[in-house]
C-alpha cells in the first residue's frame, strides 16, 4: 500500500514538472478530490466551533433566564405559563435548495426570519430578511475562525444596537418581542428580556449550524462516492 | 443519502424542539412557538415524567411534518431514542442535537458526525484504494 501511494506521489510530482498532455488528467483529478475533502473537513470543522459558540450562548440564555426567575419568583416564570392559545410563529425559516453546478447533488440552504408579523402576514420582511442576506454572504466564503473567541464578541453588531444599519430595529420587532415577553407578565425582569436576545443569538447560531451540516454531509457524500468509484 | 433526497423549497417553515423546560421556554421568548388549528405544539417539553413513548412519538411527528425544516433535540433526550435518531437520514427537517443544562454537548455522540466518522475508519479509506 505505501508503495502505491509512492508512486502516485511521483506521478503527481512528474505531471507538475511538465509531464505531458495525458497525464494532466489524473493529477486534476486528484485536485478536485483533495478539494472535496478539505471542503468536507473545513466543514466539520465549522460545525464544531460552531456548537461550542452555541453552547456558550445557551449557557448565557440558561444563566439570564434563571436569574429572572430568581428575581420574578419560580410561580411565574415556567412552563406552565405558555401561550396554547392558536398563534403562529413569529419567528419562521425559508428553505431552499442550493444547486451544485459541477454535481447532482444538492444541499438545503436554511434561512432565518425573525419577528415577521404574525397579524400582517409578511415573513421576511424587515429584519428576517436582512439575518438572511448577512447569513448566506458568511456561508458562501470559508473564513478562518478562532475557537476562543467569543460568540459575543463574533458578531458585534448583532448584539450593541449603537452600530448602525443592521441594528436598526422597528417597532414591529419590538411590538413581537413584547409580545412573547407578556406571556410572563406585563412587567417582566430585565434579564428576562436579556435572556430573550440570547436566545435569539442561539437561533442564528442554529441556523448557520444547520447550513454548516448541509455543507457537510454534501462534501461526505462527494468523498464517498469518489471513494466508491475508485 | 441525505444529499440525494428532493428537497421541498418553503417560504416558511417551523422550528420544532424536544428538550428540558428552560430550553424550550427560551426558544419561545424568540418566537418560534407554534399552535396550529388543532391545538398541537410544535415542542416537547421533556422531563423526568416524560415517557421515551411520548419522545417517540414527538419525534415521528416531527419529522413527518411538511411545515417543520430544523427539529432541535436535547442531545440527552435523543440518546433515549438514539436508534430513531441515527435511522432518519432527510435533508429537511434537519435534526441538530443540542446541549442542554445537566448534560454538555458531546460529539461522539451526534448522529450527524457518528454518519461521517466512517471517513475517518482505517478500513474505509483501505477499502476504498482497493
Amino acid at each position: 500500500m505505501e508503495e502505491e501511494e509512492e508512486d502516485r506521489r511521483t506521478q503527481i510530482q512528474s505531471s507538475d514538472d511538465g509531464g505531458g498532455d495525458t497525464q494532466n488528467v489524473e493529477p486534476n483529478r486528484v485536485k478536485v478530490k483533495d478539494q472535496h475533502v478539505l471542503q468536507f473537513l473545513d466543514s466539520m470543522d465549522e460545525y464544531l466551533t460552531q456548537m461550542d459558540s452555541l453552547s456558550t450562548i445557551l449557557r448565557q440564555g440558561w444563566l439570564e433566564l434563571a436569574s429572572a426567575r430568581h428575581s420574578m419568583g419560580a410561580s411565574r416564570v415556567n412552563g406552565a405559563l405558555l401561550d396554547l392559545k392558536i398563534h403562529s410563529a413569529p419567528t419562521s425559516l425559508r428553505v431552499s435548495e442550493d444547486a451544485v453546478v459541477d454535481s447532482e447533488v444538492e444541499k438545503a440552504h436554511f434561512t432565518l426570519c425573525k419577528w415577521a408579523s404574525s397579524e400582517n402576514g409578511k415573513p421576511g420582511s424587515g429584519e428576517g430578511k436582512f439575518r438572511g442576506d448577512n447569513l448566506r454572504t458568511k456561508s458562501g466564503s470559508p473564513q478562518l475562525r478562532n475557537r476562543s473567541l467569543s460568540p459575543f464578541s463574533e458578531n458585534p453588531e448583532k448584539t450593541s444596537p449603537q452600530n448602525g444599519a443592521p441594528l436598526v430595529v422597528d417597532d414591529q420587532v419590538q411590538k413581537e418581542r413584547s409580545k412573547s415577553l407578556s406571556v410572563f407578565g406585563t412587567l417582566v425582569s430585565p434579564k428576562l428580556r436579556t435572556a430573550q436576545l440570547s436566545f435569539e443569538t442561539a437561533l442564528e447560531k442554529l441556523v448557520e449550524i444547520a447550513n454548516a451540516r448541509s455543507t457537510m454531509l454534501r462534501a461526505f457524500d462527494q468523498v464517498r462516492e469518489e471513494l466508491e468509484g475508485t | 443519502m441525505a444529499g440525494r433526497a428532493q428537497i421541498p423549497t418553503k417560504s416558511s417553515a417551523l422550528i420544532a424542539m424536544i428538550a428540558d423546560e428552560d430550553t424550550v421556554t427560551g426558544f419561545l421568548l424568540a418566537g418560534v412557538g407554534n399552535v396550529d388549528l388543532r391545538r398541537k405544539t410544535n415542542y416537547l417539553i421533556v422531563d423526568s415524567k416524560t415517557t421515551v413513548k411520548a419522545i417517540e412519538d414527538a419525534f415521528k411527528e416531527f419529522t413527518t411534518k411538511e411545515d417543520i425544516a430544523i427539529i432541535l433535540i436535547s442531545q440527552y433526550v435523543a440518546n433515549m431514542i438514539r436508534f430513531l435518531v441515527d435511522s432518519y437520514n432527510k435533508p429537511v427537517p434537519a435534526i441538530l442535537e443540542i446541549p442542554s443544562k445537566d448534560h454538555p454537548y458531546d460529539p461522539a455522540h451526534d448522529s450527524v458526525l457518528s454518519r461521517v466518522k466512517y471517513l475517518f475508519s482505517a478500513e474505509s479509506v483501505a477499502s476504498g484504494r482497493r
